[in-house]
């Protein structure tokens, strides 16, 4: 049983990548023992603003219900409010995320504090994706970079009452962050050294640790394995395998 | 399922040179499949320009682990090809003979299409020695003075025909670097470099052939479950997959 708490669906313009329908990727991931995803659309980081491929997300998971749609949100948009809401009205969504280095808004955007506050009121928990791909490998005319850290740490300080999952991070991030922030989670989808779960856990509680395969930029197969030939105690794989991810997002 | 992992760093940064962390990393490697390690020495312990002496001080090292473990570690010999010809005919002749080395390592000391690199080719063909060539695309990394990007990697292996050259990293060279690996058969590519980015060993075995590619991690830079698992996770048939996993390798340093 494995949550997998990155997913995507949709075209990645810069590698030839497989596109899989929601049936597909639900095959597909338990093929490699993942029951359970939370899926976005990768259109929604290239479109002007994210909801056609929210909407696009909706109707491709309507009937794989262990895909779970996380709707990507633009808060320097004028209009979030109004997708937020027309997100919630559309899915039984648990969770939204934010793209900011790709959407052109620091983590000190103004706009972030209602918006956090509406997420939050909405029951629902925020994913900030810090980075989909080694930016050395980006395509060549573009320039987006991974978010900077300080600017996550300064985020999280404002925010100290939320629990926020952060996805992307390289695991000295992880690491540096845990030392003085403890209200966020992580996905794994970006860390990686020898050993790398037995490295990590001495610096952060498993309990807030989370698989994530950044599937499909990323061999799911392999980020699968990073967790599941980890040398540690079986209830601490399934903390990062499953339980986080049912506990966070209320699965 | 046997595994030789082509590009390994079992001292990195000083970690590592211990008796006791050297069985750790054979257990680990062990428990993976992995039944032998080219180890390529602590490369950048002491900058991308080592001294002499700082090269024949990484090069001792990996020396002391395939002392520690003869039938597990195979030697390469970490040079600085801008010390000048005398610096590396010494240091290749004194890791041969001396330690037994199989090949030779370059980082980022220069581009591998200078001046300086013929005499590591020159020594490499002397002593029957596999180069393998650090190499990543400078497209976004603007640093071509030193670093090699696939397209110099390529030219040094189109230069050389007679001696065999590993492109390392694979993901790092990407789908551009796979390009100009074509049509060389003394170049061979490694799979280390960077996260499991899905298909790009799928593209290489295609455009390639599994018989050009060998297993590679890079550790400790890298999780071996993960780069293992990047290969068993590729759509490759058991020969192709046992090409790049073990046979390649032990055909290339005649295991
Ligand atoms: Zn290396």
């Amino acid at each position: 049983m494995l949550i997998d708490a990155n997913v995507a669906l949709g075209p990645w313009p810069f590698a030839p990548l497989p596109e899989r329908t929601a049936p597909q990727l639900v095959a597909y991931l338990k093929s490699h023992g993942v029951n359970r995803a939370l899926v976005s659309h990768l259109g929604a980081i290239f479109l002007p603003e994210p909801m056609p491929a929210n909407r696009a997300l909706f109707a491709a998971v309507r009937r794989t219900p262990t895909l779970l749609p996380v709707p990507v949100i633009n808060p320097a948009l004028a209009t979030w409010r109004e997708h937020l809401a027309a997100c919630i009205a559309a899915a039984p969504i648990r969770a939204v995320k934010i793209i900011p280095a790709y959407h052109n808004y620091s983590l000190r955007l103004p706009a972030l504090a209602p918006f956090v506050a509406a997420v939050n009121a909405a029951g629902l928990r925020l994913i900030v994706a810090t980075r989909l791909e080694d930016e050395r490998h980006r395509y060549h005319a573009l320039a987006v970079k991974g978010l900077p850290v300080a600017q996550l740490a300064a985020f999280l300080a404002r925010f100290p009452a939320t629990h926020f999952v952060c996805s992307g991070l390289y695991k000295p991030e992880i690491e540096t962050l845990a030392a003085t922030h403890e209200n966020f989670s992580a996905d794994i989808a970006f860390a990686e050294w020898l050993n790398t779960l037995a490295l990590l856990t001495q610096k952060i509680p498993a309990r807030r640790l989370l698989l994530g395969t950044n599937t499909p930029l990323f061999d799911t197969r392999a980020q699968v394995d990073k967790l599941r030939l980890a040398r540690l105690p079986a209830k601490t794989l399934a903390l990062i395998g499953s339980a986080n991810a049912a506990r966070l997002f209320g699965l | 399922m046997r595994i030789i992992d082509a590009h390994t760093h079992p001292v990195f940064m000083h970690d590592g040179a211990t008796p006791a962390a050297a069985r750790r990393l054979v257990a680990h490697g062990r428990a993976h499949g992995i039944v032998k390690m080219v180890a390529l020495g602590d490369v950048l312990v002491h900058g991308r320009l080592p001294s002499a002496a700082q090269c024949r001080r990484i090069n001792d090292e990996t020396a002391q682990l395939k002392r520690w473990h003869p039938d597990y570690f195979i030697g390469f010999c970490c040079l600085n090809p801008t010390l000048g010809a005398r610096a590396v005919e010494r240091e290749v002749e004194r890791c041969v003979t001396q330690h037994g080395f199989r090949g030779i390592k370059l980082e980022i000391s220069n581009n591998a299409r200078d001046a300086c690199m013929g005499a590591v080719m020159a020594a490499a063909r002397r002593w029957n020695l596999i180069v393998l060539q650090h190499t990543w695309s400078q497209t976004n990394i603007h640093q071509r003075r030193f670093h090699s990007d696939p397209a110099d990697t390529a030219w040094l292996a189109r230069r050389h025909p007679d001696v065999s050259v590993i492109m390392a990293h694979l993901t790092g060279c990407g789908y551009r670097g796979v390009l100009e690996a074509k049509g060389l058969p003394n170049l061979f590519v490694d799979t280390s470099g960077a996260f499991p980015e899905a298909e790009i060993l799928d593209f290489a075995v295609q455009e390639l052939g599994a018989e050009r590619i060998l297993y590679g991690s890079d550790l400790p830079i890298r999780e071996t479950s993960v780069t293992v698992g990047r290969v068993l996770g590729a759509h490759l048939t058991a020969a192709q997959r046992h090409l790049i996993l073990h046979d390649n390798a032990a055909k290339l340093f005649r295991l």
